[in-house]
């Protein structure tokens, strides 16, 4: 049998439940834990295109990101402090680092 | 009294659960989209469309081009978006499926788009493509037109994001076809050929030029000059007719073309220059790129400075249903107010639908 006094504790405890769910109803966003990652990694974003034996920086993380998402899965790879491999092709990949992977994986197409 | 409390107690607590858990489905049901109001029929016959008989929602929803996802299938039907942009899946089965699905019964089919340049493809777990820096005559180039155009065709797809025009890669060594200005413009006339034999448009992109090259890292916003080389593929091709869509950047351009400190998509004035000879498909490149987004205070004055610059396909692959119905409705708002004229939208609209194989009264 439940005590009245956790019962009230549980009562307020759903009741700022509902209070969050109406504000999220209403469009409040909550961040979310990727963008406290990104926020707290005070490196550089990064990604490299490698094609073939080439290899070239892409200083358009946005555009590196779309392309990432679109063409290929990215898994978890390391190599030269990158971090992420994005690719199913052999000759293409797309490498991120950390900052970079979780910069991607905020953007509203990831 | 206590025994009164306690009762009490127990009834707001299972008024809080129901309460909850009708928010949550409520929520959920949000999130899914499934609160977007559906969009009533549209008068389609024998493949004439009534244009004045589509409402502005209606017609601007055509004009956008979404990323199709299974999760998004109610929304993006309900809102009778333009078109599907599809990213890359495991099977040639899972793409066709997908695209038989969105396009069951569509009063106006959707645009069903990729980006399969070559080395660049969503369908890497399917096949392999000759890159188009890899592509050196005519004929390969044509050849490489109608493989691909088939194997999009075979799938379901019927607008494709290439070929790329851009005289210079320096990021990705094999997007773009070798030589210069001339040649490529050949190459890509060819490609275009090729792959509209098997009923798959192809786009010419990235409008002026130069987003293939290698950008100062501090730069968010990126300019680059455009030189009379860098158009040339653009006036080869529009003169030639092959050429049905052109995408245009968000580069900020000087020189032949001047995008007057802007990004060129949203540059009336590079928008209209296009035009002048161009009766195809203006493209946007994707929206949310910080190059254009940084450069307005909301994405609301984004959403009408792409709309009004005179695109007539929208890219806006943004997942949330919500944000892409809040995207029409802002664009709708600015129609009414007089921002953005409503011949405008509906000249995009005819040519998006004689695209499509309509006729438009």
């Amino acid at each position: 049998m439940i005590s009245e006094r956790v019962l009230f504790i549980i009562n307020v405890s759903l009741g700022l439940l509902s209070v969050l769910l109406v504000l999220m109803f209403l469009g409040l966003k909550l961040p979310t834990l990727g963008q406290a990652q990104y926020a707290l990694d005070k490196e550089e974003p990064v990604c490299v295109i490698q094609w073939g034996e080439e290899s070239t920086i892409h200083q358009d993380i946005d555009r590196c990101c779309l392309q990432a998402r679109q063409q290929f899965e990215c898994r978890a790879q390391s190599k030269d402090n990158l971090d992420w491999m994005c690719g199913t092709d052999e000759r293409l990949q797309i490498w991120l680092n950390n900052k970079a992977y979780n910069y991607c994986k905020q953007q509203p197409y990831w | 009294m206590k025994r009164k409390r306690l009762k009490v107690q127990r009834k707001v607590f299972f008024v809080l659960v129901v309460l909850i858990l009708l928010l949550s489905m409520l929520n959920i049901a949000k999130a899914k989209g499934l609160l977007i109001p559906k969009q009533g029929p549209v008068d389609v016959k024998h493949k004439v469309v009534d244009l004045q008989g589509m409402t502005l929602e209606q017609k601007i929803a055509q004009m956008v081009v979404v990323v199709g996802t299974k999760e998004n299938y109610w929304p993006w039907r309900n809102m009778q978006l333009g078109g599907i942009h599809l990213f890359a899946r495991q099977t040639e089965h899972i793409f066709n499926n997908t695209i038989i699905d969105f396009q069951f019964q569509a009063p106006i089919p959707f645009f069903v788009t990729a980006d399969l340049e070559g080395c660049v493809s969503p369908f890497g777990f399917i096949r392999q493509f000759t890159p188009a820096s890899e592509v050196d005559t005519i004929e390969e180039a044509f050849d490489k037109g109608v493989e691909e155009g088939q194997f999009l065709h075979k799938l379901g797809f019927n607008l494709n994001f290439a070929p790329v025009v851009d005289l210079k890669d320096d990021i990705w060594k094999c997007r773009s076809f070798p030589g210069e200005e001339k040649q490529i413009s050949e190459l890509a006339q060819a490609y275009l050929t090729g792959l509209q034999t098997q009923n798959v448009l192809g786009t010419a992109k990235h409008y002026p030029g130069k987003t293939l090259i290698v950008k100062d890292p501090h730069k968010y916003v990126v300019a680059a000059e455009i030189g009379k080389k860098d158009v040339f593929p653009y006036g080869y091709l529009v003169e030639k007719g092959e050429v049905k869509a052109i995408m245009v950047s968000h580069i900020i351009t000087s020189g032949e073309i001047d995008s007057e400190g802007v990004p060129s998509v949203v540059s009336k004035k590079v928008l209209d220059n296009l035009r002048t000879n161009f009766n195809g498909l203006i493209v946007s490149d994707e929206i949310h790129m910080l190059g254009l987004k940084r450069f307005y205070r909301s994405v609301d004055e984004m959403y009408i400075a792409v709309f009004k610059a005179g695109n007539d396909v929208v890219l806006n692959f943004d997942n949330d249903p919500n944000e892409i119905y809040r995207m029409i409705q802002v664009v709708k708002a600015a129609v009414e107010g007089g921002e953005i004229p409503e011949a405008q939208i509906d000249a995009s609209v005819t040519r998006i639908l004689e695209a499509k194989g309509f006729t438009v009264r």
